[in-house]
């Protein structure tokens, strides 16, 4: 087999035009505002024009935008479901593209009082302003985009070990918030900028080569810019599948050399100012030349830096490499498939993604907006094929999508909701506190010795689902499901209004929570089980109510999307 | 052979996967099992896996003392070197004294070991790691020998190194459960991390169990009345344990179904936490993690085990950058917890029931970045207890040096011990046969035998 090499992938431009995708950006969101006033007008009939959406027949079923919801939001709430039915998936995700959040975690962090001495080296404030993010800011497609990111660009303040980590933390998803619908060029340079990943991942103080204390420059960014968060380790043809070599094995895309070349050139980059002022820990790392590895040329990847280039020229032609390498379309779009919506998509998805990657139809490669619609619209996403066997929920995800279907919310404004990663007592996962660099699980995880590896089948978020975490996260459903955490608690006036109706109950959680995938069997096991509990009180209601919605999301129908 | 154990082992796990409405995997048959030729135990033996995840810096773990040796070491990574005074009380006095006047000094901040290696209960391993086949240096510039796969990549090689097979469908630790797991009264407790998912514990037929620091956590709701109602517990059951017959969502219910039978199996024998003459330390993840471990170890004649693997672990490990900060409050952390571990073993009277041993994705650069170390290959290890019965070193020091007769530069070591040594010879110490071993551990017979 011989590498396949896409013609529009040879077509498209490099990355260089910022103003182009500046100037179609700003074109789309006046396209949207329009449409959030054609809805704000009622009913979705007045202020209709060519390019408002509401023109064009929609033919969304309610469950079907449930569906969409489950892998383009955060939740699938009532507003969200009926904006979809109305004005179609792609109007959603247009229109949500365009709204901001009401702060940065940053500005959120200094508002709610964290900017204080006494939190120098603690990570305090953290978690709080990641969950409010998560769940309270009106933009739930930004924060699950945010999200994903973080998921592949890992940073996690558990390998901060400096002062100020909740600032570098806060102010590094601020960056992937910002630039999560924008170029993925921008992007990777944004990444590799942030004090949070100099930190992580130790670009940040990396000097040239000094042979009298045989010093050699870090190594830690250049393998795993490649590994994680570009190329990969093997030749990919466009449909995510491996280049086999003539020895029959995949075909490495990088050796040890290349890692010592292009850790050569990305030396003499640091944070900006003293660390014990928090400036350091949000703002872009800068360069120091003479600290930069440039007397000699540089190689890597076939590519060669020759000697006297600078760092700052040097970062550039880094960035375009990777960038502009076969692999990198494949290598995120399949990411991005198998976070959002299949653990297992098929060659031609791939494929398909991978090609907007490479061109989003107007010459310009690495177009996040239109790669993230290409995943989120493929017709495999709303009619999965015959081999898919889905995804299961992230446990994080479950949380905030509880959150978000049942408005909690904070009175205290504190958001105290906690580190969530244990897995014995909570969920064995939360935002921003991988225990490495490759997140949670592994994308490529294959359970051992069960039906789905003997059919070859992978399933990333089983790799921390276990004894321990399965008992462990119904006991803390059992107890959230009612009270909330800490201050975040939950408002269940929309199932209480209705009634104590226990099939209507069910039914409307199937929809919001379980996209209507619940089985029959367990609909009516849920059903049967709450219809022996009394609904004479509000308070005896509350009880149908918690033990509908514990029911739900313990049950495997609800815990696979599929 | 004790072909009744196997053949009841063998319809019991067929049970088992008709029970959870999951096809037994094609490899599963009777005849595969009854190979096992490995003779019935008759007392207790296990094998704890201390796993270092991150690569730990071995030079220093394991620091040159004699003084040419430091002084090599010190002039390598000057800006992270120990200095030599502060290494003194932890200078290792093996009963064997290594050739040539070379010795060694443990990280100061692993001194609570050195009552282990003073009593004979310690051994350290060398330049061990992965490897297909002996690899010289030439060999590997020429590329005319097998090598690992991906070598310097976390996440291959800890599977690597785990696993021992390219792909990793499976871990060592599990393939040799596979072998003496009809000494077992039951399978569910041959192969238990404390840790998470570890690839180590998954045999070909071993299923692992992820227990908590805590111990076996029962589900709340499966018991009482969850929300008032007692409908809503046998509800749940139902939900949870019954397969629906989709194959994600069947992994789930057997999942489930393990957790609760597990639970109510071991949570009635291990006691209370605090059983041992000594007190773990505390705010010590690794010690939490070993002491949950002891805690099964003690309950192994009411679980009717006979052959047991555990997994634990440390992170961290990956020190490019405050090396000089982290590495020593890493060493605190594994020679406390090792340290309190086989104090527990001994008070059991079965320190040489249970080999402990340590392993890592890979070593370090010898040669410093400025203020750590990057991704290497061979490393030095230690093994605890079972057969260890001298203290001593195993294997080959390697020469000192950047770009040197042992380094690929940078002093990433080239292994002279593979980890493959090691495992056959924890395969023979649990009494699995040759035959069995070379059929687990395919690539051994490339090398040479080797001797607690």
């Amino acid at each position: 087999m011989t590498e396949v090499s896409l013609p529009t992938q040879e077509s498209a431009k490099s990355h260089d035009a910022t103003s182009e995708h500046l100037l179609a950006k700003s074109t789309a969101s006046l396209a949207a505002i329009a449409l959030l006033d054609g809805c704000g007008g009622g009913g979705g009939s007045g202020g209709a024009s060519a390019s408002a959406p509401s023109t064009t027949p929609v033919n969304v079923s309610s469950i079907e935008a449930a569906r969409f919801l489950s892998q383009a939001s955060l939740a699938a709430t009532d507003q969200d479901i009926q904006f979809v039915v109305n004005y179609g998936k792609e109007a959603w995700i247009n229109q949500q593209a365009t709204l901001s959040s009401s702060t940065t975690r940053v500005a959120w962090l200094n508002n709610a009082g964290y900017l204080n001495a006494s939190n120098m080296n603690s990570d305090a404030g953290l978690n709080n302003v990641l969950w409010h993010h998560l769940i309270a800011e009106q933009n739930p497609f930004v924060q699950r985009m945010a999200l994903f990111w973080s998921e592949f660009f890992v940073v996690s303040v558990l390998g901060l070990p400096v002062s100020w980590r909740q600032y570098m933390a806060a102010a590094y998803m601020d960056t992937l918030e910002k630039n999560a619908l924008g170029n993925f060029r921008d992007l990777l340079q944004a990444v590799t900028l942030s004090p949070g990943m100099g930190e992580y991942l130790n670009l940040a103080g990396s000097q040239k080569s000094d042979t009298a204390t045989n010093r050699h420059p870090d190594e830690n960014y250049a393998r795993e810019v490649m590994q994680l968060f570009t190329i990969g380790l093997y030749k990919l043809n466009q449909d995510g599948s491996a280049v086999m070599g003539s020895n029959g094995q995949p075909v490495p895309t990088y050796t040890q050399a290349d890692v010592t070349g292009l850790a050569a050139a990305f030396t003499g980059w640091n944070f900006t100012g003293s660390s014990t002022n928090i400036a350091y820990a949000i703002t872009p790392m800068t360069v120091t030349e003479s600290v930069h590895q440039g007397s000699t040329p540089n190689s890597f990847l076939g590519t060669t830096i020759p000697a006297g280039t600078t760092g700052a020229q040097s970062l550039q032609l880094i960035l375009e490499t990777l960038f502009n390498h076969s692999n990198t379309a494949p290598f995120v779009s399949k990411q991005m498939i198998q976070r959002l919506v299949s653990s297992n998509p098929s060659s031609g998805y791939v494929s398909r993604v991978a090609q907007v990657f490479a061109n989003n139809g107007k010459g310009v490669r690495g177009d996040l907006m239109a790669v993230t619609k290409a995943v989120l619209l493929d017709p495999e996403a709303s009619q999965p094929v015959s081999s898919s066997v889905g995804k299961i929920r992230e446990p994080m995800l479950r949380l905030v999508q509880w959150a978000r279907t049942f408005q909690v919310g904070s009175a205290t404004g504190a958001w105290n909701i906690g580190d969530m990663s244990d897995p014995g007592t909570r969920l064995s996962q939360s935002p921003m506190r991988s225990p490495t660099v490759f997140n949670y699980f592994s994308p490529d995880y294959m359970p051992p010795n069960t039906a789905l590896s003997s059919q070859n089948l992978v399933a990333p978020e089983l790799q921390i689902i276990d004894e321990t975490s399965i008992a462990g996260y119904l006991n803390y459903l059992q107890q959230f499901v009612v009270s909330g955490i800490s201050d975040a608690v939950p408002n269940y006036a929309n199932e209480l209004a209705i009634g104590g109706n226990v099939t209507q109950l069910v039914a409307r959680l199937n929809l919001l929570l379980a996209a209507n995938q619940l089985s029959a069997t367990t609909m009516s096991t849920i059903t049967n089980a709450v219809s022996t509990m009394s609904s004479s009180s509000n308070a005896a209601k509350l009880n149908q109510i918690y033990a509908a919605i514990f029911l739900v999301m313990a049950s495997p129908d609800y815990l696979v999307i599929r | 052979m004790p072909t009744n154990l196997v053949r009841r082992e063998f319809l019991k796990k067929v049970a088992q996967y008709g029970a959870l409405g999951t096809a037994a995997p094609l490899a599963l048959s009777l005849s595969s099992i009854a190979h096992a030729s490995s003779p019935a135990a008759t007392d207790y033996k296990a094998v704890v896996c201390v796993y270092l995840y991150g690569g730990n810096d071995y030079a220093n773990t394991v620091v040159p003392y004699d003084s040419t040796s430091y002084n090599l070491y010190n002039n390598l990574r000057s800006s992270i070197a120990l200095t030599r005074s502060s290494l003194a009380s932890t200078v290792l006095t093996p009963t064997q004294p290594l050739s040539g006047g070379l010795s060694f000094a443990l990280a100061p901040n692993l001194s609570s070991l050195m009552p282990l290696f003073a009593g004979n209960q310690m051994a350290v391993l060398l330049n061990v790691g992965t490897l297909i086949q002996p690899t010289t240096k030439a060999q590997y510039l020429a590329k005319s020998v097998a090598l690992p796969p991906r070598l310097f990549s976390h996440n291959d090689q800890q599977k690597f190194s785990q696993s021992m097979l390219d792909p990793g469908d499976s871990g060592w630790g599990g393939r040799l459960e596979d072998l003496l797991m009809s000494n077992n009264a039951s399978s569910t407790f041959n192969a238990i991390s404390a840790s998470g998912n570890a690839l180590f514990l998954s045999g070909r037929y071993t299923n692992q169990y992820q227990v908590s620091t805590n111990g076996p956590i029962a589900i709340n709701a499966l018991t009482g009345t969850p929300f008032g109602n007692s409908a809503v517990s046998s509800a749940l059951r139902s939900i949870i344990t019954t397969p629906p017959n989709q194959i994600l969502s069947d992994q789930l219910t057997a999942y489930a179904s393990r957790s609760i039978s597990a639970q109510g199996m071991l949570s009635s024998v291990i006691g209370s936490s605090t059983p041992f003459g000594t007190t773990f330390p505390a705010n010590n993840s690794l010690a939490s993690q070993l002491q949950i471990v002891a805690r099964i170890i003690k309950a192994n004649q009411s679980l009717g085990v006979k052959r047991q693997v555990f997994f634990v672990s440390l992170g961290g490990f990956d020190t490019h950058d405050h090396l000089p900060t982290l590495h020593p409050q890493l060493m605190a952390t594994l020679g406390s917890a090792i340290a309190a571990f086989q104090t527990a073993v001994a008070s059991m009277s079965l320190s040489p029931n249970v080999l402990t041993f340590t392993s890592s994705d890979f070593g370090r650069t010898l040669t410093s970045n400025g203020d750590g170390t990057d991704h290497g290959w061979g490393s030095h290890q230690f093994a605890f207890g079972g057969p260890i019965t001298s203290s001593k070193f195993i294997g080959t020091p390697p020469a000192l040096a950047n770009n040197g007769p042992d380094d690929l530069g940078q002093g990433r070591l080239i292994p002279t011990t593979s980890n493959d040594q090691l495992a056959y010879s924890i395969g023979k110490w649990l009494g699995a046969s040759d035959s069995d071993l070379k059929g687990a551990l395919p690539n051994a017979q490339n090398f040479s035998t080797l001797t607690f």
